[in-house]
């Protein structure tokens, strides 16, 4: 029993390696999708070392805080506040009713905050502060819908989240493992609208035609029950089957009769063509973030109906697209809905973007293991010719070792993507370790051998002062970058300090046993 | 079984202004560099494409640098190629093509894109920021804590002094060697905090808080410092090396800084701070 407790810290190293262990190749353990369950440990790696993007960027748009609605409902305010900013439409404009307090948020580009300011004074809301940003609620509104529009996309083990920076700026980060830049781009980069315009002729000024195109006739949230993307059986295109909800489609059955589509006979579109737009009759114009990707006529039956007003009844719709993959990406934004602002990734204010190819990842993962095992083998030459005693110097390099195995073991457990900076956090723990190590062997082996197990415990603890506040250093001075959560250094941070405790409490205290036993001869 | 011992130093034989005057006229060079960098440039230190925004691009191909340039619409900052894996670092300054752009030309060229790293200037200056506050917390943290340690004046100035000199010395030498700030390096520096407050507290622990006489107590502390010092510069030396043949910018940035660092330790420690201890133990303490 006596040895049990005089050694109660080497069994205390023990069973924190028996855990990593466990933790690292249970299969039991670690919440890993059937697809990563192939690979041999339960280690989680971050994109720098699996392959894959990652964008850090800050939404566009400023915000007005404080505005007096005046009665009116949000639908009104935003049309009222639209029409005062040039380029801007309805969908462009949030007014939200808070709690506390009203906001305007107008969430397209070139928009300052004076002119946000002046649009509300011309419209005649009042308003407190204007600044740069949107609020809160569009944040958490813009994490979900990129959420689900990379699911919808089918980026497996995409994550999407919001950071907010020391100087309490806000970034959405999007991570989406093994896709390239571009892929990722084309997903979240654009606000994903889509709605229906219809473009009419009005009459004819000196014999050509004059148009006027009524907006948003349908919007996104006009649709419900989207169906799959499929190929059109009569010729090229393709199409996406949706039904209008009741109210918009009777509204929507009406504008067609309002402006001349839904003529006997329906009109034929010519829109698309080369100079069409100036002798086309009537058309629907299906709009995707602002541009104008097809245009359609109605046919004569539809038409016969939406005249008839029967189409309101049972309102289900085409919308038809030159191809299957302008089609799929339709149903992808119809799906998800639309963002409520955009991320900003060009220009000055923008955020970060990586990518890491698969292959250079994974040549990452292998050279920084050789690197890293390269140093410790540094240590350990440095190590044996200083001391010449195996038994001083193994039981340190594999101490020193064992410390990183925990820290690894802990990184599985609690399913930290490991990356490079974490990695170079195990460096800085094997360096600060491997100089613990070597103050516990001098002081124990000063002045002659260590014969009682008396003078080892005092000695041990004399050591351990120094190791204790060389310690405490550390963590201090690496807690500030632990704790804010932006950076590319908190990994690095984080795992310096969870080294140093690890190491001071667990492993260190065992490498001094572990040499009182292999150097005192009293047991 | 070859063994090498620490040479143990007669300290004896100098002054301690003579002991002094070598790290204090370091140092002073160093803070000279760093301000003469300040005036000329605008920085203390180059800040490099984390910092300042721009585009890293690592590609590979068989294709001669030239053939890399030329491939690009915009002029490359930098091209470095990297020979174990036959790729190339290609880094744009902020604003001159979107990472897009380059991707695409870098495609149209027949390279494979290994990676892309792109970092706006606004952003760029926002992590500067941070990264500089928390050296500067971080250090403050380290002196506040020393202090309480030690509970007195002199002991407590020689570790945060040597601890300075060690950060600023390595911070002129990134300068003269044309190393710029990065993220691996700010990390790098911050570990110094740790490495170059371990020997120093080392010392101070054997001098002030045991018995026996002042050169015995050094010698001893020197023995096991040194020790520590070297084997952290063995082993930063070799990472450096793998590192930059592999092309892992982040490991062979933290290693070259921690060389310059723990060199700049094993002086100011041995020299300064010993000097402090002295003049403290036998004069300091008498006054």
């Amino acid at each position: 029993m006596s040895t049990l407790r005089d050694n109660w810290r080497v069994i205390f190293l023990v069973v924190a390696i028996l855990l990593s262990t466990f933790a690292l190749f249970s299969p039991t353990m670690g919440a890993q999708s059937a697809s990563e369950a192939d690979s041999a440990t339960n280690l989680q790696f971050g994109l720098q070392l699996d392959g894959g993007t990652r964008i850090r960027a800050p939404l566009v748009g400023v915000t007005a805080e404080d505005v007096e609605f005046e009665g009116d409902s949000e639908r009104v305010v935003e049309r009222q506040v639209a029409a005062q900013i040039a380029g801007a439409d309805a969908a462009d404009v949030i007014a939200r009713t808070g709690a506390e307090s009203n906001t305007v948020e107008v969430t397209i580009e070139n928009v300052t905050t004076d002119d946000l300011s002046a649009a509300l004074d011309a419209a005649g809301y009042g308003h407190g502060e204007v600044r740069d940003g949107v609020t809160a609620t569009t944040r958490e509104e813009t994490v979900r819908v990129l959420q689900s529009k990379i699911n919808e996309a089918g980026l497996s083990g995409g994550t999407v989240q919001q950071v907010t920076t020391a100087t309490s700026e806000h970034f959405i980060l999007v991570e989406v493992p093994n896709r390239d830049q571009s892929d990722v781009v084309d997903l979240v980069g654009e606000r994903g609208t889509v709605q229906i315009d219809i473009y009419h002729p009005t009459g004819t000024d000196n014999g050509s035609r004059v148009y006027e195109t009524r907006e948003a006739v349908l919007t996104q949230a006009d649709f419900t029950s989207i169906g799959t993307a499929q190929e059109s059986q009569t010729g090229s295109g393709a199409f996406v089957p949706v039904s209008v909800r009741d109210e918009p489609a009777s509204e929507f059955q009406t504008a067609v009769q309002d402006t001349g589509l839904a003529q006997p006979g329906g009109t034929r579109c010519t829109y698309m063509e080369d100079g069409g737009e100036n002798t086309t009759e009537g058309c629907l114009l299906l709009v995707v973030n602002g541009d104008v990707v097809n245009a359609f006529g109605m046919s004569g039956g539809l038409a016969d109906t939406m005249r008839a007003g029967e189409w309101a009844d049972a309102p289900s719709f085409q919308l038809q697209t030159r191809n299957t993959s302008e089609a799929q990406d339709i149903a992808i934004n119809l799906r998800a809905g639309a963002l409520p602002a955009r991320l900003d990734l060009s220009g000055e204010d923008s955020g970060t973007s990586s990518y890491i190819s698969p292959s250079q990842g994974e040549s990452f993962k292998f050279d920084s293991l050789i690197t890293g095992i390269i140093a410790v083998l540094a240590v350990a030459g440095v190590v044996f010719i200083r001391y010449g005693k195996p038994q001083v110097a193994l039981p340190m390099i594999v101490t020193g070792l064992s410390e990183v195995y925990i820290l690894l073991g802990f990184a599985a457990a609690i399913g930290y993507p490991l990356d490079l900076s974490v990695i170079a956090g195990f460096i800085a723990v094997i360096g600060t370790g491997v100089d613990d190590l070597i103050i516990i062997a001098d002081e124990v082996m000063a002045e002659g051998s260590v014969t009682s197990r008396k003078v080892f415990q005092s000695r041990f603890r004399r050591a351990f002062w120094v190791i204790g506040a060389a310690a405490a250093t550390t963590i201090i001075a690496m807690s500030p970058l632990a704790v804010l959560s932006l950076g590319d250094l908190q990994g690095f941070a984080i795992f310096t300090i969870l080294g140093v405790i690890v190491g001071v409490l667990v492993t260190r205290p065992a490498y001094g046993d572990i040499l009182r036993l292999l150097l005192t001869e009293d047991r | 079984m070859v063994e090498f011992t620490v040479p143990e130093v007669d300290y004896t034989r100098y002054t301690n202004r003579q002991l002094a005057a070598v790290p204090l006229a370091v140092l002073a060079v160093a803070l000279l560099v760093i301000g003469g960098w300040y005036v000329a440039t605008g920085a203390p230190v180059n800040p490099g494409v984390d910092f300042t925004g721009g585009t890293e691009l690592r590609i590979a191909t068989d294709a001669p640098q030239s053939e890399v340039t030329a491939a690009f619409d915009s002029q490359p900052e930098s091209i470095r190629s990297v020979a174990a894996d036959g790729t190339y670092v290609v880094t744009f300054q902020s604003g001159s093509a979107t990472s897009s752009e380059l991707q695409t030309q870098a495609e149209d060229a027949g390279f494979e894109v290994r990676s892309i790293d792109a970092v706006s200037a606004n952003f760029g200056g926002e992590t500067q920021l941070l990264a500089l506050g928390g050296l500067a917390v971080a250090f403050a943290g380290m002196s506040v804590l020393v202090f309480a340690m030690f509970r007195s004046f002199v002991p407590s100035i020689a570790v945060v002094l040597s601890a300075f000199s060690d950060i600023v010395i390595p911070v002129a030498l990134m300068n003269l060697f044309g190393i710029e700030l990065s993220l691996g390096t700010v990390a790098a520096l911050l570990m110094l905090i740790g490495y170059s407050v371990d020997s120093d507290i080392l010392l101070n622990n054997h001098v002030l808080r045991r018995s026996g006489d002042f050169y015995e107590s050094t010698a001893r502390a020197m023995r096991t410092g040194v020790t520590m010092t070297l084997t952290s510069i063995a082993a930063m030396i070799v990472m450096t090396i793998t590192a930059t043949l592999f092309g892992i910018q982040l490991l062979a940035a933290i290693g070259t800084v921690l060389v310059f660092g723990l060199t700049a330790d094993l002086m100011n420690t041995y020299m300064l701070n010993v000097t402090l201890l002295r003049w403290y133990k036998f004069e300091g303490v008498a006054r």
